[in-house]
């Protein structure tokens, strides 16, 4: 039908019109892909410097790709014993701070969205309000505290404060989620004399596995990527995560940086993250959707 | 002690304690209900609400509450740990706000940065949501591809990928400017004027940073740079503050999702009577979408703004071991944290941390302020 109606187009002034749609609307694929490659570049070049040479990477004119396919950089890189220390840093810190905090947001978000309780719009109000307050001002407060407790040097300030519901932002994004879910389900399963425990623990949570898994890809993504709290708690070379590690390979005492080693480096730092986001990301943009406008 | 056990003994203390702690309030709460005269369905409830929401209520008051008010007291304070605080009055904010250059530095680059990288990053997020608002084929793989920065773009090890490119020399961002420019004279020419203006308004805000503006008048007096110029990204003070905006502006992708959903409620038929009354593409933009879409600008100004003031990490890994440009560079966060815990300030530390919390607040209140003026929530 389409290459028909094409065929038999004879009136010059429809074609040309025909033509300047086509032609934009190949701009606006042009422009999107562009967009696209230029947001995804430094990714790109990341990778393809991992592969090059000391000499194709610091050449005075471009070189695009590797003459070959060396893993070498990456044998320097995994033959560090520092390298592979932070990557397990970063591994438990992480688990034990997503699967923490995980854990007490869903109850708190149970408590905001299921249960009549006095006093829960005014404590709700509360935890809202707390999200103008930025985390970095409570630091300098909060190294004291911890400081007292003797923690500074250990994991405990940068993984325990999250068990406590850390993060009002998610707590409501999961009590949005919490509260689509229909009221007849508990009601029934009061009836039959079914306790808030067993309603939370058989009937929301396993409804509630997309906001969960939305909720642990971001608390994920805070976790591995952050910088300043380890950076003042840790203090020990022995128990930086990577993202402190990654940052000392560059030596500002030289000239020209190894750079394939550090891109080696940071490929394999930014990989758990590249492959979280390519599974989960259609959970993820709906959940900032959901959490941004409503 | 080994320290990952160290720290899952730790953890496995910190559960039991909010588990005590639920059961106590929730207990607390239901022995006040009782003696009120709820009813006994309803005090399960009771119980069940604040056991449940026990776990926020006490790491409020114990990491919210508890800092906010002993830091107040701090800010007025001589405090270098192990040693105990001094009370020096209001010393603290008048050194921060009066006899502090590196301080008004971080705010002037703050300011600086707001100005220009806000607006920025609003305008690629709008035209990027318009153009994929066309109903494109393979739209969700274009967000993904736009979403991606904002996932990875506060990660050192992707920030190092980008301080490998903004190499002056040999990066590949001077690289390709030196080939588009070479190739096409125009590119050219606009590649001098934008140097030229990034140049001028840093040589300016430099200016009013430090008192002097011999270096605003070189800049002027040399008028459009030669030919060969190429941006300084990491290497100058002109230039450092570009090179952070740059990088806001590539991971604006969730502004560009909020605009994506705000430009999906707009109604179609809306377009359709504009295109009746012979309204071009030009108008129905400004009088249609602009005004429906003025409630997702805001979202994304203040949201914006806030994550200005809370920049570091770009600050950290761009100026690391930079002395020189240390201060073009320098955020309220990055010099909270250099101040404090690189010399041990707890109480000047304090005092910033306070500045910083009211800066937000004035902005988020001014921004609520100013929305009636220009954000239409009918629709």
């Amino acid at each position: 039908m389409e290459i028909a109606v094409r065929r038999w187009t004879i009136l010059p002034a429809l074609t040309s019109r025909k033509w300047i749609k086509r032609l934009a609307s190949g701009a606006v694929y042009g422009v999107l892909t562009a967009g696209g490659l230029v947001t995804a570049f430094p990714l790109i070049w990341m990778i393809l410097t991992s592969f090059k040479t000391f000499e194709e990477a610091n050449a005075p004119r471009i070189v695009w790709f590797p003459s070959a396919l060396r893993w070498e950089n990456y044998y320097v890189i995994l033959s560090r014993p520092e390298f592979l220390r932070a990557f397990a840093n970063s591994i438990f810190v992480t688990t034990l701070a997503v699967g923490g905090t995980l854990a007490s947001i869903t109850v708190v978000a149970y408590a905001f969205s299921r249960v009549e309780w006095p006093g829960r719009d005014l404590v709700f109000i509360l935890m809202l309000s707390t999200m103008m307050i930025p985390p970095q001002a409570l630091i300098v407060p909060q190294y004291v505290f911890f400081h007292r407790l003797g923690w500074i040097g250990t994991y405990n300030p940068i993984t325990i404060p999250g068990f406590f519901a850390g993060g009002a932002a998610l707590v409501f994004l999961l009590r949005q989620f919490m509260r689509q879910i229909p009221r007849d389900l508990d009601e029934a399963a009061r009836l039959d004399g079914a306790s808030h425990w067993q309603i939370f623990w058989h009937i929301i949570l396993p409804l509630c596995r997309p906001a969960l898994a939305t909720a642990a890809v971001f608390l994920f993504a805070a976790h591995w990527n952050s910088l300043l709290q380890p950076l003042i708690y840790l203090q020990t070379t022995r128990l930086y995560t990577l993202p402190i590690y990654v940052t000392s390979l560059v030596n500002p005492q030289q000239v020209v940086q190894p750079w394939p080693t550090i891109m080696a480096a940071s490929f394999l730092t930014t990989l758990p993250l590249i492959a979280t986001f390519l599974l989960l990301q259609r959970q993820l943009i709906g959940g900032i959707v959901l959490s941004g406008m409503k | 002690m080994e320290p990952y056990r160290y720290t899952l003994l730790w953890a496995a203390g910190t559960v039991l304690f909010i588990f005590v702690s639920s059961v106590a309030l929730g207990a607390i709460a239901r022995w006040i209900a009782q003696r009120r005269g709820y009813s006994r369905n309803r005090l399960e409830d009771v119980f069940a609400g604040y056991a449940f929401a026990a776990p926020w209520i006490v790491g409020f008051v114990l990491f919210v509450v508890a800092p906010v008010l002993t830091s107040l007291y701090w800010s007025l304070t001589i405090y270098r740990l192990p040693n105990p605080p001094v009370f020096v009055g209001l010393a603290n904010y008048a050194k921060l706000l009066f006899r502090d250059p590196d301080f008004r530095a971080a705010l002037l680059n703050t300011l600086y940065i707001a100005v220009f990288g806000v607006p920025a990053q609003l305008v690629v997020a709008l035209a990027l949501a318009l153009l994929l608002n066309r109903r494109v084929r393979g739209e969700g793989l274009y967000r993904t591809a736009f979403y991606l920065p904002v996932f990875l773009g506060t990660n050192a090890a992707v920030l190092l990928s980008w301080v490998f490119m903004f190499n002056a020399n040999t990066g590949f961002l001077n690289q390709i400017l030196r080939l588009l420019a070479r190739a096409f004279p125009p590119f050219q020419e606009a590649l001098r004027l934008f140097i030229f203006i990034v140049e001028s308004t840093n040589a300016a805000f430099l200016g009013i940073q430090t008192g002097n503006f011999t270096l605003l008048q070189r800049v002027w007096q040399a008028g459009l740079p030669s030919p060969e110029r190429v941006p300084l990204w990491l290497e100058n003070p002109l230039w450092l503050k570009a090179a952070i905006i740059l990088l806001l502006v590539w991971s604006c992708g969730n502004m560009m999702l909020i605009y994506l959903a705000a430009l999906n409620s707009v109604p179609r038929e809306f377009y359709e009577a504009a295109q009746v009354d012979g309204a071009g593409p030009w108008q129905r933009f400004r009088h249609i979408t602009l005004p429906l879409i003025s409630p997702a600008t805001f979202y994304n100004l203040v949201v914006g703004l806030i994550a200005v003031l809370q920049l570091f990490e770009q600050p950290y890994v761009l100026l690391r071991d930079r002395p020189t440009l240390a201060q073009s560079g320098y955020t309220v966060v990055y010099y909270l944290w250099r101040a404090t815990f690189r010399f041990n300030e707890i109480g000047y530390g304090a005092a910033i941390s306070w500045i910083l919390t009211l800066l937000i607040l004035v902005v988020t209140l001014i921004q609520f302020r100013l929305e009636r003026r220009w954000v239409h929530y009918d629709l």
